[in-house]
């Protein structure tokens, strides 16, 4: 056993209302900058929809991540040699046009207009060039399903599915998936620096890009396959999400987590057995790659695990926010939250909680199946998304979302408790409530739980500063420009 | 002893060299967030391709074979049976295909860099000068292999030695040809330039990659 600490999120998508104002936050403080406009280190996708930069999740084209070459993990894009080849043109990078260019409009001409008979108007105009742009495409251009008749198919969670019922105006579901870098257990970005930039840290298993390191060679972009690491297309070498490190090093959460209106973050410590990362990111089937993950989390009330993780040096603080971590009973008690994409077998940190969804109209005719079945949003598009098409675990997931708002309606109701529903999904009372406390009603200690650093804080943090990810003379964007 | 001679082939040469390495020294010192390839394929991909994969691996030919063929005496090449006219052969057929990539290559990357909207918008006056040098550079290069057919060996190639071996000799350039002899002071001035452009990536060749554990750590907080 090697113990670490890694920070992990979970996001309950079932409270996730859309509203963006976690992707804000975040753009203010990170990535208003020249070459960085175009960066959304969180941002939020419509559920279904080919997402941001296009359908990032289809491997056949973007070749992130890794798979299993004869039994052996490899870069899904080519180890070494490839790299060394192709190192002056890489063949799997996006470019701008698949997230967007970036614009602005020219306010000036708003503001200084003399007084004329019709109304002054402004045209976009790309942050990139400066010319005018005609609009085809932008950040959210799908939000709430906009033009998903043309998108939608393009979407690969729908696998297995005739995607162009679900385009059909009786049939038609959605959901948003925020989504931001997975501080990986096992991260491609990190693996396909040809300059050894990217690392994991030891303390707290952020992944940060030393900014005086990074030469610029962009595999990390191309390599990880939540297309989570940006090209600065200005200063030439690669940002991505920081885990806000500076305030989590404080004892803060995360801007976008601080700033969920619906609440539905938690943010917490797990103790991880690195030595199993190996095994369960090379995991057999697709399939078995979340079961294999879960085993790599360990249960820090173990006293066994607690001696370990002493032993290893995690300092008492450490441990103790462990024990009370938010996401570890949502991940590993409950069974609540899965993972991302896991057949990517970067084993992510960032784990989600599938949406509810109203009955769909296929509700009638099937009074007898269970209710996860009648859901609007089919339980394997929700298993493409977050267990590599194991349909299983989400159905638990999902019954026991559905058991819990049952025992608590009838509690609010006062009607007899429906013990045998909560039993089904192996659940009791007591931990119903604790599972509704968290879900619904924990306040912000209790679903942040966030240590400081362990070491303290730095003598010279402004020195350090290039090495853990952002840009010494980064400023603002100048208005206008 | 002519002074222009000795100027141009003594004094230039190791002013420019002075200028390329304390230039790297000072550019690593002071800008280490600038150092890197400034990639533009993030901009326009297409015509990259081509563009890019023609001029470096061309330039890699083109940077071997000037070491190989002008740094080595010929002396050592004639004890194993490598005369001056196979030399100059191979030198010929091999600089010629290398030649013509690198050229292909950087003139692809010149019209880009000129023509695409985004790639110039993004780019500087930096990378427009030292584009525009390479292919001064190259083209001048080109050049002698296609038309010059002057013989390098025993007046060009002991000057270069000379200079890497601090015992210069100036008047070894005198009968070389014009063409030699511009090909040779651009590629000078082109070093000196080197450490404040984006070539300075050339020294970030990712060789470590080849060996280390694909997965890097570091603690924030180096251990005592």
């Amino acid at each position: 056993m090697k113990i670490k600490a890694q920070m992990t999120m979970v996001l309950n998508l079932d409270k996730c209302l859309g509203c963006h104002t976690c992707s804000i936050p975040c753009k203010n403080v990170w990535t208003n900058r020249r070459g960085a406009e175009y960066m959304w280190f969180n941002n939020v996708e419509t559920k279904p929809g080919i997402g941001y930069p296009k359908q990032w999740e289809d491997q056949t084209r973007h070749r992130g991540g890794w798979r299993l070459k004869n039994g052996r993990l490899a870069l899904a894009a080519g180890g070494r040699l490839h790299k060394g080849l192709n190192i002056f043109h890489n063949p799997h990078l996006p470019v701008i046009d698949d997230y967007y260019e970036p614009w602005t409009y020219d306010y000036e001409k708003l503001v200084g207009s003399p007084e004329r008979r019709h109304q002054p108007s402004i045209r976009p105009r790309s942050q990139v060039t400066g010319e005018n742009l005609r609009l085809t495409w932008g950040p959210n251009w799908e939000d709430d399903l906009a033009g998903l008749t043309e998108t939608g198919p393009g979407d690969p969670n729908f696998r297995g599915l005739e995607a162009r019922a679900f385009m059909e105006f009786r049939n038609v579901f959605m959901f948003w998936l925020p989504r931001l870098c997975e501080h990986c257990l096992n991260p491609a970005c990190v693996a396909s620096c040809p300059s050894g930039a990217l690392y994991k840290r030891e303390e707290d298993g952020i992944v940060l890009v030393d900014q005086e390191r990074c030469r610029g060679w962009r595999y990390c972009v191309s390599g990880c396959p939540y297309k989570k690491v940006y090209f600065n297309w200005e200063s030439g070498r690669a940002e991505k999400c920081l885990f806000c490190y500076p305030r989590v090093e404080a004892g803060q959460t995360t801007l976008c987590a601080h700033s969920c209106v619906g609440r539905i973050r938690y943010v917490g410590v797990l103790l991880v057995d690195a030595e199993r990362v190996p095994g369960a990111a090379a995991a057999l089937a697709d399939a078995d790659v979340y079961p294999a993950q879960l085993e790599t989390i360990l249960d820090p009330h173990d006293p066994e695990v607690e001696r370990a993780a002493a032993a290893a040096g995690i300092p008492a603080h450490v441990r103790e926010a462990a024990r009370r971590s938010p996401v570890y009973p949502l991940m590993k008690t409950w069974r609540l939250a899965l993972p991302l994409h896991p057949e990517f077998r970067t084993l992510p940190m960032v784990w989600y909680v599938p949406p509810l969804s109203p009955l769909g109209p296929l509700a009638e005719e099937a009074q007898g199946a269970a209710v996860v079945d009648r859901l609007r949003i089919p339980v394997a598009y929700l298993a493409n998304l977050l267990t590599a098409g194991d349909e299983a675990p989400v159905r638990l997931a999902l019954k026991r979302l559905w058991a819990l708002r049952r025992h608590m309606r009838a509690q609010r109701l006062g009607e007899p408790p429906d013990q045998a529903a909560l039993e089904s999904v192996g659940l009791d009372p007591g931990q119903a409530a604790a599972m509704y406390r968290l879900l619904a009603l924990a306040p912000h200690g209790e679903r942040f739980v966030v240590p400081t650093a362990a070491g303290g804080p730095l003598a010279d943090a402004h020195t350090a500063q290039g090495r853990c990810g952002f840009p010494a003379a980064a400023g603002p964007t100048p208005e206008g420009d | 002893m002519n002074l222009a001679d000795e100027l141009l082939y003594t004094v230039y040469p190791y002013l420019c060299l002075t200028v390329f390495v304390v230039g790297h020294a000072y550019r690593y010192v002071t800008d280490r967030f600038g150092w890197n390839a400034r990639s533009s394929e993030f901009l326009e991909k297409k015509s990259l391709w081509a563009g890019s994969t023609l001029f470096h691996w061309g330039m890699l030919g083109t940077l071997g074979g000037h070491a190989g063929g002008l740094l080595i005496p010929q002396a050592w090449f004639d004890r194993v049976g490598f005369d001056a006219r196979a030399h100059m052969a191979v030198a010929y057929w091999s600089g010629l295909a290398v030649g013509i990539a690198a050229l292909a290559g950087v003139l692809l990357l010149l019209r880009r860099r000129l023509t695409d909207r985004r790639v110039r918008a993004a780019g500087s006056m930096n990378d427009r000068v030292t584009l525009g040098a390479l292919t001064l550079v190259i083209a001048v290069g080109l050049f002698n292999v296609v038309f010059g057919h002057y013989n390098v060996l025993d007046t060009l190639a002991p000057w270069i030695r000379g200079i890497v071996t601090f015992t210069p000799e100036a008047a070894l350039m005198g009968p070389v040809p014009v063409s030699y002899k511009v090909h040779v002071l651009t590629a000078l001035a082109l070093l000196a330039y080197s450490p404040f452009s984006r070539l300075v990536h050339i020294w970030s060749a990712p060789v470590t990659y080849f060996v280390r554990a694909p997965l890097v750590f570091r603690r924030r907080v180096p251990e005592a």
